[in-house]
């Protein structure tokens, strides 16, 4: 995931750089940040199991240009923690699992494409929500990522909007168990960062998770209405992205079944050579 | 399905050039695809995107040029023949 820049013979050796080291978070900030990035990583890389076979062409490069959004978003954030880019490799793929902070529906295999933009748009609902929200961070470097990638996350939402308003009803048959089956793991969006009210309390972002949550819904609900899916046809699960549910995915120490499997195959050239640089 | 074709534009006084075509179901998500097969990259600031069905096509046939008529291909070599006798002639 790492960048370089090109070799240049005169281009300072690597010792010359001075040592940006990581800036100082509190261990809340950190797992608020890895609780965004992590998220980002995991939708950004599942995303990007769609290249080449979107539904038709223009659909296939629309799709993976969001999903480089993500990555990128992750590279964004993964960066500010390590204060270097060049450092994020670690982070991004060598921790244990408990280690990383991903939510399940963005760790959850999407191999139909109505599970796919299915989970692209509740995951963009979501993240919608959660940039806002630290729109005014006192992590600076949080903040100031904000409007640049607003900008790319209305367009996500235009996108989904404009597919599914189109084929929701007619295709009901097919995203009716897509819906479904994401909706059972979708309230992990919400599950709180750990320590995150010692976060806002250092004012890492303005407002809870739950609160985000709670409103997530409604704008989950209203969308449906208006796509012609009201609550006569469906209904959201009681208890989904509501705050005290019990849930198997309320905690962001545990990963979703499909992690480890994913996490192997994201390695899977790393590996093959852990000295190579690229 | 329809097909459109996407021309773009970019800033200064560059005009607008064709850039490829698209098949998209109606004109709005035309827009969105537009951008992103065509403009993701700053390719252009302007982008117009028109349905092909709306073009008018020209027929070929009224295109050809008529292999008889050489007066109307002005290459400057008559007049550069021309200057050449005059400055010959003056010497």
């Amino acid at each position: 995931m790492t960048t370089h820049a090109p070799d240049h013979t005169d281009a300072p050796d690597q010792t010359e750089f001075p040592d940006q080291s990581a800036p100082d978070f509190s261990p809340a900030a950190l797992d608020y940040l890895l609780t965004l990035a992590d998220d980002e990583h995991m939708v950004g890389a599942r995303h990007t199991a769609w290249i080449g076979l979107g539904p038709f062409l223009e659909e296939d490069l629309a799709f993976c240009s969001i999903a480089q959004d993500e990555l990128g978003h992750a590279i964004a954030l993964y960066t500010l923690i390590t204060g270097d880019e060049r450092t994020i490799d670690d982070l991004a793929l060598r921790r244990p699992g408990a280690d990383y902070r991903s939510s399940w529906l963005a760790e959850w295999p999407c191999d139909t494409w109505a599970t796919a933009l299915v989970r692209h748009w509740l995951y963009d609902r979501a993240e919608n929500l959660r940039w806002r929200n630290v729109a005014s961070s006192t992590i600076t470097g949080l903040a100031a990522l904000v409007p640049g990638i607003e900008r790319e996350e209305a367009f996500h939402l235009r996108h989904a909007e404009q597919f599914l308003s189109r084929v929701c009803v007619e295709a009901w048959p097919e995203i009716e168990p897509a819906l479904s089956e994401l909706l059972a793991v979708a309230g992990s969006l919400w599950t709180p960062p750990i320590h995150e009210p010692d976060a806002l309390a250092e004012g890492v972002a303005a407002r809870s998770f739950a609160e985000l949550g709670t409103e997530w819904r409604q704008l989950i609900e209203a969308d449906l209405r208006r796509w012609g899916v009201g609550p006569e046809r469906f209904t959201l699960p009681a208890g989904l992205a509501l705050p005290g549910v019990d849930s198997p995915q309320n905690s962001r120490n545990e990963r979703s079944p499909h992690f480890a499997a994913l996490l192997e195959d994201l390695n899977a050239v790393a590996s093959i050579d852990p000295t190579a640089v690229w | 399905m329809k097909t459109y074709e996407v021309f773009l534009k970019k800033a200064g006084k560059d005009e607008f050039r064709h850039a490829g075509s698209l098949a998209a179901p109606d004109d709005e998500m035309a827009e969105m695809y537009g951008r992103e097969s065509y403009a993701r990259r700053g390719e252009g600031s302007e982008m117009w995107l028109v349905e092909r069905a709306h073009l008018i096509v020209g027929d070929p046939d009224e295109l050809l040029v008529n292999s008889t008529k050489p007066h109307r291909h002005n290459d400057g070599s008559a007049i550069a023949s021309r200057r050449k006798r005059l400055r010959a002639d003056e010497s």
